[in-house]
């Protein structure tokens, strides 16, 4: 049933698949980006290494590519908080090679994740900081992905007056709404893993146009729940449902919210939680929704691959779940 | 509102019931540490598993489809059907245009349907066995050679009672058919006659005296249970008593056996002529019952008869007895003589029920026959049929999906609501809790995804999203915007299906990620083209900026051939690459001025002069191009013949050196890269030239 791809050697820390599938970026505790392609044709799948180099000091914790629109790039962020983004070009008449074009965060503030949306301005990229922070930041130029501008900075939190203390984040998970062109505003969420129960729950931010800001729409939390630290969230792919759907995960499990499409008087969007799923032991590491956004695959803390669907009245459960042996 | 049935009405039909949990073995050395989850196109997950000391990828197709048939076959399968699928799509819409109503279905629709569900079973396997020769292995019983899969047989049953209205007044006999075509199917799971028959058959030479085995006799009378009587009659054939060096004798037994051989030849059947297959064909009901009866009492004649007690053979009288039982509707000897449910089941329509017409009732009966024949295990075909007996088109649906995957599913919609209003409401029903689809819709989106994630038949998904009518398109997009632009093949086929379903907004995202795929893996003309293609302004603006960059640092001979390309391909229009005009313009004047380098014609340098007035004219010159141009130009200003420009275009150039000193005070001002006394020796030029342009007007 599982057909195997690739073997990795020791130290393989994390690894990402560009848009297509085609291209896997796999990051080490030890620094080195390595990237593999598939053959073409696709029929026969076994990967081929393209580029190998040891491209930072610390351990490679996550890799993320950016969309294709913008080139073949990653964004590479290291356990120090270090984003680097590396880009495949070919140079006058140098040959095809793999280079920096930028890095954000310091030591002081380090990162946690970042996540790359195309919006009808151009590609923006969300990073979310160690001390709480969210920063968007603006590619200014779509065939240069070193000149980049910070749009905007603010606290994932519903009322800005609310007053807490420094915070420390240990993780935060973003995801950008998946749709892409129309006329809608670009969106993200966002929810933190941190000291600060304010800051965690899962929101909504959309960007208001007209007043050149990002407004929070909605938040992913029943008033009891607010301050639990999110383990992941993922935004489903929305091919005409008439809401979107929207898995948050937390220590109380897997929730799956529909969000309405049209904004109350106040801007914000309707929220309903149908599903409280439970499994991974309370630990979710990571969720993916498939191309349709009807099947959610979860990864978690026991080791288990599930995967979770509505039937046909709409009710979530369980399908399906693998189970790693040797 | 639809109940779920029993949770099988799943979203993405996954064998197995819904908790199941499979293994997933990586043969990695240290037990797995994280996994990370990446979808690709379709029902396409990668894994990758982090141990300890290694890691591994790997790839799981989620789908429920079965391994009855190849991976190969089943790709044919699945271009086969496109074309009847799409036929009869169109047929539906041109239908329901002339129409003017919703429901397409008019009396006539079920026979495009049909004719779709025989273009697609002629895909599952091949046709049926022609009649045996009539010269053949003597201890052959039971026929070969046709590939049987639970699929084929699957669509034919559901062909049989929801499409072929023309044979619903024959039902149970289509039924009997479809038994003896398929019967083999059921050994998978348990006794079934055909399996009991092929065992009898790979015996057969070592038996030495046929009928004194009672398994032989077993044998006769379950086959003719189930109304194989051609076998029944050549088995018949193989008793002793036909042999011709025969010690007693066994006359009148040899007439018993014939006796029952002929009746068993001369079984009606209410059907359409059936060819090369024993019994005698009926197509009115009154004309079958007339023979039937009449059959019947030849049946009791010969029971009551009086050669029987003087045939001595015990297990020869006690087996052709059992025969004529049978074919009196005997209900125990049938019982006995039927291995489960089915065969059972058919045996009741054959002779106990022999005037039964459509599906009345039926499935009390088949009720019955289950009580009667309880089985632990049951075949998936037996879900099916009780789905359909029942009339519960969600069991059906379920069914189908559970057991054979989304392919039958996808097809067989089409049968279910050819001839019903309430499967159609069920299956075409918009429904709030499926995100605004259908089930019908649902069922074409899954199978869609299940095309999508291979790279020989995400081609021909397409077909099927474009008849889904609220989402298909959607995921068609998701679907085109994941296949990747690195190969020609790929691309072109990818942007062909855009323009066919007129998916513009996603071509051009396609060719803009071309562009940019391309320009940035140094092939410049090709990203310039698919940009252009994508009609993406903002970045061809900047690759017209880096060309004024290049342009701007250097203008030798050299660089000139390299970028005078990239202007041709960007082309003259300046609207969608803001600057070019000026970058055109650029073009001429230095070809002119090349020409005056090697010639001396005034000419030439005339016409120099023009494209060099035309470009310091120009508002989209930029400021920082000046100097450099003029500094180029310094062999036509102090040209040796005559002043090349005018009193006008040399003030005019003048003014643009006085501007060029004011800007020169900014500070985002760069000073292009020339020699010191560029700028006194083209003031000095332009004064000659002034002076000289003065005296000759």
């Amino acid at each position: 049933m599982a057909k195997e791809l690739l073997r990795l050697d020791n130290g393989t820390s994390c690894t990402a698949w560009n848009y297509s599938g085609t291209r896997l970026a796999v990051g080490s505790s030890d620094g080195t980006l390595s990237i593999f392609d598939s053959r073409h044709p696709p029929s026969s799948s076994s990967l081929l290494s393209t580029f190998k180099s040891r491209i930072l000091e610390g351990n490679i914790v996550n890799i993320v590519w950016l969309p294709p629109e913008y080139g073949d790039a990653v964004a590479c962020i290291s356990a120090d908080g270090i984003v680097s983004l590396w880009e495949e070009v070919a140079e006058d008449s140098h040959s095809l090679q793999w280079k920096m074009c930028k890095s954000f965060g310091n030591s002081s503030s380090k990162v946690l994740d970042v996540r790359f949306g195309v919006s009808s301005t151009g590609l923006k990229m969300v990073a979310a900081y160690s001390d709480g922070n969210v920063r968007v930041f603006e590619l200014l130029d779509s065939l240069e992905l070193r000149n980049w501008q910070l749009q905007a900075e603010f606290q994932n939190v519903i009322e800005s007056v609310s007053a807490f203390g420094k915070a420390s984040c240990v993780s935060a998970s973003i995801s950008w709404n998946p749709q892409k062109g129309g006329g809608q505003e670009s969106s993200f969420l966002i929810g933190f893993n941190s000291n600060t129960s304010e800051l965690n729950s899962s929101k909504v931010w959309e960007f208001d146009q007209a007043h050149q800001r990002w407004l929070p729409v909605a938040e992913l939390a029943l008033p009891e729940d607010k301050g639990d630290e999110v383990h992941a969230v993922a935004w489903a792919p929305n091919i005409g449902r008439p809401y979107e759907i929207i898995a948050v995960a937390t220590r109380k499990g897997l929730a799956i919210w529909n969000l309405g499409l049209n904004p109350d008087q106040n801007g914000r969007l309707s929220v309903e939680r149908v599903a409280l799923l439970s499994g991974h032991e309370g630990l979710v590491w990571q969720m993916e929704w498939d191309m349709s956004g009807m099947t959610l695959a979860t990864t978690g803390h026991d080791g288990m691959v599930r995967l979770w669907q509505a039937n046909l009245n709409g009710v979530w459960h369980q399908q399906a779940a693998f189970e790693p042996t040797s | 509102m639809p109940s779920d049935t029993g949770g099988n009405g799943s979203l993405v039909p996954f064998s197995g019931d819904s908790t199941a949990v499979y293994p997933l073995h990586h043969g990695l050395a240290s037990p797995i540490r994280r996994i990370s989850i990446s979808f690709s196109c379709g029902n396409s997950l990668r894994l990758s598993l982090f141990a300890a000391a290694s890691a591994k990828i790997v790839e799981v197709k989620l789908s429920g489809e079965d391994n009855e048939i190849s991976d190969a076959h089943r790709r044919r399968i699945a271009y086969g059907s496109v074309a009847p699928f799409a036929m009869l799509q169109s047929r539906r819409s041109s239908l329901s245009a002339l129409l003017k109503t919703p429901s397409p279905y008019h009396s006539d629709w079920w026979e495009h349907v049909l004719q779709y569900s025989k273009e697609i079973g002629s895909l599952l396997g091949g046709p049926k066995l022609t009649p045996s020769p009539i010269i053949e292995n003597p201890s052959a019983i039971v026929k070969g050679g046709e590939e049987a899969t639970s699929l084929k047989a699957a669509w034919e049953l559901i062909e049989m009672f929801y499409v072929d209205k023309q044979s619903q007044a024959w039902l149970p006999e289509r039924l009997v058919d479809w038994l003896a075509d398929y019967d083999s199917l059921f050994t998978s799971t348990h006794e079934t006659i055909h399996g009991k028959l092929v065992d009898f058959e790979k015996e057969l030479v070592n038996i030495q005296v046929i009928e004194d085995d009672p398994r032989y006799w077993d044998l006769l009378s379950s086959a003719l249970s189930v109304g194989w009587l051609d076998i029944v009659a050549k088995m018949l054939r193989l008793h002793g008593s036909y042999q011709l060096d025969q010690l007693s004798h066994r006359e009148i037994e040899n007439g018993l056996v014939e006796a029952v051989a002929l009746l068993i030849s001369q079984m009606p059947h209410l059907r359409p002529e059936s060819v090369g297959k024993l019994g005698e064909c009926y197509k009115s009901k009154p004309d079958f019952i007339k023979a039937w009866e009449k059959w019947r009492s030849q049946i009791t004649k010969l029971d009551c008869s009086p050669y029987w007690i003087q045939c001595d053979n015990q297990q020869t009288r006690e087996g052709l007895r059992n025969l004529l039982q049978i074919m009196l509707g005997n209900s125990e000897s049938l019982c006995m003589a039927t291995c489960y449910w089915i065969e059972l089941y058919i045996s009741h329509f054959l002779y106990i029920r022999p005037f039964t017409m459509g599906i009345e009732s039926m499935y009390n009966l088949a009720q019955k026959c289950i009580q009667l024949k309880p089985r632990s295990s049951t075949h998936r075909l037996s879900g099916l049929m009780i789905g359909i007996l029942e009339e519960n088109t969600e069991v059906v649906l379920a069914e189908c999906s559970r057991e054979f995957g989304p392919w039958l599913v996808a097809h067989a919609i089409e049968l279910l609501t050819a001839g019903s209003e309430q499967a159609e409401m069920l299956l075409h029903e918009e429904r709030y809790s499926l995100g605004g689809i259908s089930i019908a819709e649902l069922h074409r989106l899954v199978y869609a995804q299940i095309l999508s994630s291979h790279a020989l038949t995400w081609q021909i998904a397409p077909i099927y999203l474009t008849s889904c009518m609220k989402q298909g398109m959607g995921l068609l997009e998701n679907l085109l915007y994941r296949q990747s632009v690195q190969h020609n093949d790929v691309l072109l086929k990818n942007i062909e299906i855009c323009r066919l379903y007129e998916l513009d907004h996603i071509s051009s995202n396609i060719m803009k990620i071309a562009g940019v795929y391309h320009w940035k893996h140094g092939r410049k003309g090709a990203g310039v083209f698919w940009l252009q293609q994508a009609q993406d302004a903002s970045c061809l603006d900047r690759i017209a900026q880096q060309l004024f960059d290049s342009v701007g640092k250097s203008i030798s001979d050299e660089n000139f051939k390299q970028w005078e390309g990239m202007i041709e391909l960007l082309g003259s229009e300046s609207k969608p690459a803001g600057g070019l005009e000026f970058l055109h313009k650029y073009r001429d004047f230095k070809k002119s001025l090349q020409k005056v380098s090697v010639g001396k014609s005034t000419d030439a340098a005339r016409q120099a002069v023009g494209s060099l007035i035309l470009l310091m004219k120009n508002p989209s010159t930029p400021q920082r191009f000046w100097l450099p141009l003029l500094y180029d130009s310094l062999k036509l200003l102090n040209w040796q013949d005559c002043p090349l420009l005018s009193v006008s275009e040399t003030n005019l150039l003048l003014n643009k050196l006085q501007e060029l000193s004011l800007a020169k005070l900014r500070p985002q001002y760069t000073e292009p890269s020339l020699p010191s006394d560029a700028l006194s020796s083209i003031r000095l030029a332009l004064a000659i030239n002034l002076g000289r342009a003065i005296l000759d007007e």
